[in-house]
């Protein structure tokens, strides 16, 4: 086993015990903790997949400013484990084994597909200049088009965050 | 192309109105107006665009076709019947007038959007900017608790069903190595790729969210119930019908080769729908929530136009989507001047005002599909869809069934306004303009029932 | 590494989000979950771009994470309004809507 294989291993363990750490714990503080460990073992994933603008980014952007809105909201509500109550017990189990069922279903028929193996000879397609190129070239009119949903996602904080008037 | 850029464009303008103009009657105004203004673009895109001709942009991002944009101006003009009708209502849910058309200029844009994507990442954000403007729109009655539950109902459902749709486009991209809708290729040797068809299963899942097809309908009533009158009426109609056309382009464009691969499971979707949708409004004791649950079931019909994949099915969908709205919103503007929402609110409407029982009475038999109205012909035209690609039957006249029952708790509302006695209540006055515009709503259901060609000859 | 494991990786930290989207009452870790199941995405996303040598797939995620950014600003607005009437982010309290 090469460095690359370790840390591959090392990552997914802690990946999928830290989401398993997001649903189990009661707390809410712990499960957005847990959250962005995840994040950031997605993160490393990103960089043995050669993206690392998309690691930097991920970092920034989801643990940084939206898990720090998360944080902000729960720390606002003054949330914590006692005040979530639980739901029955029959609803719960329902929901695990809807979801297991669905990753079993999924595994079972994707186990037989025939998928290249990846190699791990860096390339750069991953590198700011490669995908700023693409993006201002084949991707612009998305580009300049989510200034539209930033702009509608601006208006609705305002419009729902502010105090109505009493008319 | 234009009128994507033209709506982006007046919603800002819109915006800014609501910064300089205190007047909430002159803001309704000038959205009015600036629709009329993107009602013209759209006719001039449409008439600089020869037939049969298709033209790309931006790398095939957008592929704009003939129907395409006949179907973006006749929902812009179901958007300005819309306004028309229901101005003072939106005007009266709460102080945001000027933000709240924005809103729906940016909607607009998303279903510009979704009727000329060639691209599944065009397709995510065109849904996405449908969606984020209606979670803002249901939540915008502050002063009452059940839109702010609906708002949130809405956006959990919402973002739930696209990380989905994610989920199907990501396995579909890595059984093609495309996101171009037309450069999907599936067949390997002879068998279907597993991984392609998971990622059929997780986008048609999605879009029955989107669309509100059962078994993913449960946060529609809810919703609808909750949301201000005036919005739900838009969600039900234009955006319903956009968000239907999306899922028709991809699953017909992309996904029309093998279509015997999905067929059987998007049947049994649209049985399910029929059946929740028609057999549970039958039981509904306030004129809204039979409306939402009536949408499910015209959702259900909706859904033969996608299973069908012919020409036909096409021509259907346009129909279909005009004379559903029409109706809808016509339907909806009686509803709001109502005081009370039940069927005993209706109680001898046709005493007190014989004019509005009488218009009520065409919306409802049309959403009913009794001949000669534009239901029937929507109808018939999806259904004839089915029938020429032969292979769905049974499912038909299942759909024949369901709509006898659909006709009971139309006809309920009928019943109510002529034959029942009772001092049916208007919450304001309906002016003279009111009754105009609901004439023409009228005109507009009949002639559709009357000469469907005027809308199917492009 | 065969792209093969990326796959059940990325498919089980999606069925975990979807999993704890079902479970859970508090309507931010719902909201969480969800977020998890489009880091999921992404993650899979990435390990077809590499596969493919396509930069395309890292600007889908690019937009994943921007329109995740701005549903996340309407969100949390959202929940906070909710929370201001009723106290309390518990979802089956939207039950009440069902009458």
């Amino acid at each position: 086993m090469g460095i690359y294989e370790i840390s591959f291993w090392f990552l997914t363990v802690m990946a999928l015990s830290c989401a398993l750490g997001v649903i189990l714990s009661r707390n809410p503080v712990n499960s957005v903790l847990f959250l962005i460990a995840t994040f950031f073992a997605i993160s490393g994933h990103y960089i043995l997949l050669n993206a690392q603008f998309l690691a930097i980014v991920n970092i920034i952007v989801y643990a940084g400013a939206i898990m720090v809105l998360f944080l902000f909201v729960i720390m606002l509500m003054n949330l914590n484990a006692d005040t979530e109550p639980q739901k029955n017990r029959l609803v719960q189990i329902a929901g695990a084994i809807s979801g297991g069922t669905l990753l079993l279903v999924i595994l079972a028929a994707l186990r037989t597909s025939t998928i290249t193996s990846l190699d791990q000879t860096s390339t750069d397609i991953g590198l700011i200049k490669n995908l700023g190129k693409t993006l201002f070239t084949q991707f612009v009119l998305p580009f300049e088009i989510s200034s539209v949903l930033f702009l509608s996602a601006m208006i609705g904080a305002v419009v729902i965050g502010k105090k109505e008037q009493t008319v | 192309m234009k009128a994507i850029i033209a709506a982006t464009v007046l919603g800002v303008i819109l915006m800014f109105a609501g910064l300089f103009v205190k007047e909430k009657k002159s803001v309704a105004s000038l959205a009015v107006f600036l629709l009329f203004v993107l009602l013209g673009v759209n006719i001039w895109d449409l008439v600089t665009t020869a037939p049969n001709e298709t033209l790309s942009f931006f790398n095939n991002m957008l592929r704009v076709d003939r129907y395409a944009l006949w179907f973006n101006t006749l929902m812009t003009g179901c958007t300005l019947l819309y306004a028309l009708l229901v101005s003072k209502e939106i005007q009266r849910v709460g102080s945001h007038v000027a933000e709240y058309f924005a809103l729906i200029c940016f909607i607009l844009c998303g279903v510009y959007m979704l009727s000329t994507y060639n691209n599944v990442l065009i397709l995510f954000i065109g849904i996405e900017i449908l969606s984020i403007p209606q979670y803002i729109l249901a939540g915008s009655d502050k002063r009452n608790l059940k839109s702010s539950e609906a708002s949130l109902k809405y956006f959990l459902m919402g973002a739930f069903s696209t990380g989905i749709l994610l989920m199907g486009i990501t396995l579909l991209y890595g059984a093609t190595g495309t996101f171009n809708i037309i450069q999907y290729t599936f067949l390997q040797s002879d068998m279907l790729s597993p991984m392609a068809l998971a990622g059929i299963l997780f986008l048609m899942v999605a879009f029955a969210f989107k669309v509100s097809a059962a078994p993913m309908h449960m946060w529609t009533p809810d919703v609808y119930d909750g949301a201000p009158t005036p919005f739900t009426a838009f969600m039900a109609t234009i955006v319903k019908a956009s968000a239907f056309v999306a899922f028709m382009r991809l699953f017909s464009v992309s996904f029309g080769a093998i279509s015997s691969d999905w067929m059987m499971v998007l049947a049994i979707i649209t049985a399910a729908t029929l059946f929740v949708g028609n057999i549970t409004a039958v039981f509904q004791q306030s004129v809204k929530r039979m409306l939402a649950y009536s949408s499910i079931a015209q959702a259900g019909f909706m859904l033969f136009a996608v299973l069908a994949v012919n020409a036909t099915a096409w021509q259907g969908m346009m129909i279909y989507a005009v004379a559903y709205s029409v109706a809808t919103i016509g339907m909806f503007a009686v509803l709001m001047k109502m005081k009370d929402y039940t069927y005993d609110g209706f109680n001898g409407l046709a005493k007190k005002d014989p004019m509005l029982a009488a218009f009520t009475t065409v919306f409802l038999l049309s959403l009913a599909g009794i001949p000669l109205t534009g239901g029937f012909m929507a109808k018939y035209f999806v259904l004839l869809a089915a029938v020429e690609q032969g292979k769905m039957m049974w499912l038909v006249i299942f759909a024949l069934f369901m709509a006898a029952v659909s006709a009971y708790y139309y006809f309920r509302v009928i019943m109510a306004m002529y034959f029942k006695q009772g001092n049916a209540e208007l919450n304001t006055e309906v002016s003279a303009t009111d009754r105009f515009l609901l004439a023409i709503t009228v005109l507009l259901v009949i002639v559709l029932g009357a000469a469907p060609n005027l809308i199917l000859n492009i | 590494m065969p792209v093969q494991y990326y796959l059940f990786l990325s498919l089980a930290l999606f069925c975990i989000g979807m999993m704890g989207a079902m479970m859970r009452r508090n309507a931010i870790i719902v909201f969480m979950c969800i977020e998890l199941m489009l880091n999921a995405v992404n993650l899979l996303m990435v390990a077809f771009s590499k596969m493919y040598n396509d930069a395309a797939a890292q600007i889908f995620v690019f937009f994943i994470m921007v329109v995740a950014a701005a549903e996340v600003a309407v969100g949390l607005a959202i929940i906070v309004m909710m929370y201001r009437k009723v106290h309390s982010v518990d979802i089956n309290i939207l039950n009440r809507l069902k009458h």
